[in-house]
């Protein structure tokens, strides 16, 4: 058989990256998406999301690239993709009836024997009940990370196969496809497939939610967590890779959809969600972090404080914001002046007329009483404390993802404040109880 | 958490604090008034809560528009049958509610209706009162909500502390009391046990805050930090020249919860100009009689 066409339907983030690495591997790809002008845009190189290695990998692969408005091309494909990103509410839950609409929309002009794989996030019992032919319909877990996307598409560690009947052989077509990425492939029922997506997401949360935790207790009896990170990585049923990083509580939207989608489930059936309650709580108590150290060491003592923010987007290497901690902070900073700079968001995403648009990250620090990285940003690494000291008016700079060198900070003279570890004060500097922070690789 | 309902500050057209005798109603009035703010006042003199007319009375001095705060209470209510009047005067008030069209209402509540193992304690903790002092507010709390339509706040304090406490309970007002007679302050076994205490003047504060921005829903009253009553005394016996600590053999077992912890960041995102007095210097106010 010849080599099979691939169609993603839906060129939001899970789409486009999807598309590109599905480029990569050597087949031809119909990426199709009902909004022309973000078809057009795509088209011509303005791409919407941003990702490490995504512009680079599209250039090479642009050949076996189309990218179309109109459902009509999807006809020639062997394996269409829904890939459309699935939108969340305040609370985390699905909007699914998009999805269903582009699935209506796409299924009908599908050749005869073409497979539909739904990669979306959707809740068990979704693809189940689609009005598709089953032996046609497979449902296939994605692991999109943002900031990572373009790695994780084209080097998967494994495909999980949601299907009608777990023991038939998948179609030639879609086997021939997958086989190209070079990983293991497990089929399994939908619904299992579909509750593994969301297992390994629990998995992730519980991961960091211990980190967490245990991250704030190092803050407050003297230890440093990174100096504790080490020792658990080492050990095999924790694992090199394992979400060990403290942060400002879940975000992002798509791990908070599966904690929602799991407490909904357990309300639906009776089954305990205790411990999933608990990780959105630990979540929310982390959000506010960088508010309750402002408040107690800043805001507390000087009603006309002026904050500094570093970052917008809810990680590094990303334009999303969604769930992003920085925006969470901003609407309880509305009572003092803040300076902000973001290297990819624009300031307008903020819309507070307290808030202003810094043109860097040093002028968004330029006569404030505390700076905050609330993103950590690779081009943040490289502020120079000593030039941070002569720009800040205060002395206090919060840095929850240690983007900065801590000793460094406390020689220019500043206080250093970083999850994981008691604050280190630049008037003892940095020494006696306090631990000397450790930088040490992020994961994550 | 509170919700605004007056999203920009507004100074209500008249509040009716009903308990405002007491030790926290007359502070609240107190800082209204230096607030600017039109207040009547009910003390038990004026409106007995348990005299068979109460609802009638209180329903003749309300008047449509008014804000009311209900701080009346025989507190502790350790019996059922103080439970039964603390509920019955509250009946009286719901009864005048009900036929009023008030502004807005604030419930003065205790954190005693939280479950005992919170820790730390937020307003989303769970409300599972193991006291039928706890019982009592968080039943009153639900019929306050069931008989206005208006923007119901509840307010839930831990422990408060100031000059004027009537009660004397093991503490910073017992260990002042004990320091000012030159009598020891007396701490059980290690006092090592921690909990949060509010001072007065915040708690009187936090009403006329949450007054003028007719906030509804519920908001601890807590300052976020727990110091050990072995602090406490220590601090308290700096403030009086020659007042020593002893320790006394504990009454009882060792409390189940040893130390309780807030966490005020709800407070923080809802009054975020408002802080908290610290303990050093609101036992210092306390001793001056302020």
């Amino acid at each position: 058989m010849s080599a099979p066409v691939i169609g993603f339907a839906g060129l939001t983030h899970l789409g486009l990256c999807s598309s590109v690495a599905a480029a990569s591997k050597g087949f031809h790809v119909v990426g199709y998406d009902g909004d022309s002008a973000r078809v057009k845009d795509i088209a011509e190189g303005r791409w919407p999301v941003s990702e490490p290695g995504l512009v680079e990998l599209a250039g090479a692969h642009g050949a076996r690239l189309a990218w179309r408005d109109d459902t009509g091309a999807l006809g020639l494909c062997d394996v269409v993709y829904i890939a459309s990103d699935v939108s969340t509410d305040d609370y985390g839950r699905s909007e699914l009836s998009e999805i269903v609409a582009l699935i209506d929309r796409v299924s009908t002009v599908l050749k005869q024997d073409a497979i539909l794989v739904v990669l979306c996030q959707v809740p068990p019992g979704f693809t189940r009940g689609l009005a598709f032919p089953p032996a046609r319909l497979y449902y296939q877990v994605e692991t999109l990370v943002f900031g990572r996307a373009v790695e994780r598409a084209t080097s998967p560690e494994r495909f999980v196969v949601g299907c009608a009947d777990p023991t038939a052989e998948l179609p030639e077509a879609f086997r021939q496809f997958l086989d190209a990425y070079g990983c293991p492939i497990l089929s399994m029922r939908y619904e299992s497939a579909e509750l593994a997506k969301i297992s390994i997401n629990c998995c992730l949360v519980a991961s960091i939610s211990v980190a967490n935790t245990m991250a704030e207790l190092c803050e407050k009896v003297g230890a440093d967590w990174f100096e504790i990170v080490p020792a658990l990585k080492l050990d095999k049923r924790i694992g090199q890779h394992a979400y060990l990083a403290p942060g400002l509580g879940v975000a992002g939207g798509n791990l908070e959809r599966d904690l929602a989608t799991v407490l909904c489930l357990a309300e639906n059936t009776g089954s305990d969600a205790g411990v999933i309650e608990s990780f959105v709580r630990s979540s929310h108590h982390c959000r506010d972090w960088v508010l309750r150290i402002l408040h107690e060491h800043v805001l507390s003592g000087r009603p006309d404080a002026a904050i500094g923010i570093l970052g917008l987007a809810y990680k590094e290497n990303t334009h999303s914001t969604k769930n992003s901690p920085s925006l969470a902070l901003m609407p309880h900073l509305k009572s003092w002046r803040v300076q902000m700079y973001d290297p990819v968001v624009p300031g307008g995403a903020v819309g507070q007329p307290n808030a202003v648009v810094a043109k860097s990250a040093l002028e968004a620090a330029r006569g404030m009483d505390a700076l905050v990285i609330m993103t950590p940003w690779p081009e943040f690494q490289k502020l120079n404390p000593i030039d941070l000291a002569k720009v800040l008016r205060g002395r206090v700079v919060l840095d929850p993802y240690r983007v900065l060198e801590g000793a460094a900070v406390v020689a220019a003279g500043l206080d250093y404040f970083a999850l994981g570890a008691p604050p280190l004060r630049a008037e003892s500097g940095g020494s006696s109880n306090d631990p000397v922070f450790v930088q040490t690789e992020r994961v994550g | 958490m509170l919700e605004h309902k007056n999203a920009i500050p507004a100074k209500p057209v008249r509040v009716v604090i009903i308990g405002a005798g007491g030790f926290v109603g007359s502070a609240i009035a107190r800082q209204l008034a230096a607030d600017g703010v039109s207040v009547l006042p009910l003390t038990r003199k004026e409106l007995d809560l348990l005299a068979d007319d109460a609802a009638a009375k209180l329903k003749g001095l309300l008047q449509p528009g008014d804000s009311i705060v209900m701080v009346s209470a025989i507190a502790p209510a350790k019996t059922v049958p103080g439970l039964i009047q603390n509920l019955e005067m509250a009946e009286a008030v719901c009864a005048a509610l009900s036929e009023t069209e008030i502004a807005h209402a604030v419930y003065i509540s205790s954190d005693a209706v939280y479950v005992d193992d919170a820790n730390p304690v937020t307003e989303r903790s769970y409300l599972a009162p193991s006291t039928i002092h706890g019982m009592m507010h968080a039943a009153r709390e639900l019929m306050l909500k069931s008989a206005t339509q208006a923007p119901v706040a509840m307010l839930r304090p831990t422990l408060i502390y100031g000059a004027a406490d009537p009660h004397n309970g093991y503490g910073p007002n017992r260990f002042r009391r004990q320091a000012a007679k030159g009598e020891p302050i007396l701490i059980f076994g290690e006092g090592e046990e921690r909990r949060d205490h509010v001072f007065i003047d915040d708690v009187a504060k936090l009403v006329s805050l949450v007054l003028f921005q007719r906030s509804a829903g519920a908001l601890n009253i807590a300052t976020g930090v727990s110091t050990s009553f072995c602090d406490i005394a220590h601090t308290v016996m700096k403030q009086f020249p020659g007042a020593v600590v002893k320790n006394q053999p504990r009454q009882g077992p060792r409390p189940h919860l040893l130390h309780r912890h807030f966490d005020i960041t709800n407070c923080l995102k809802t009054f975020p100009s408002f802080h908290y007095t610290q303990l050093e210097k609101g036992l210092a106010l306390s001793k001056a009689g302020v």
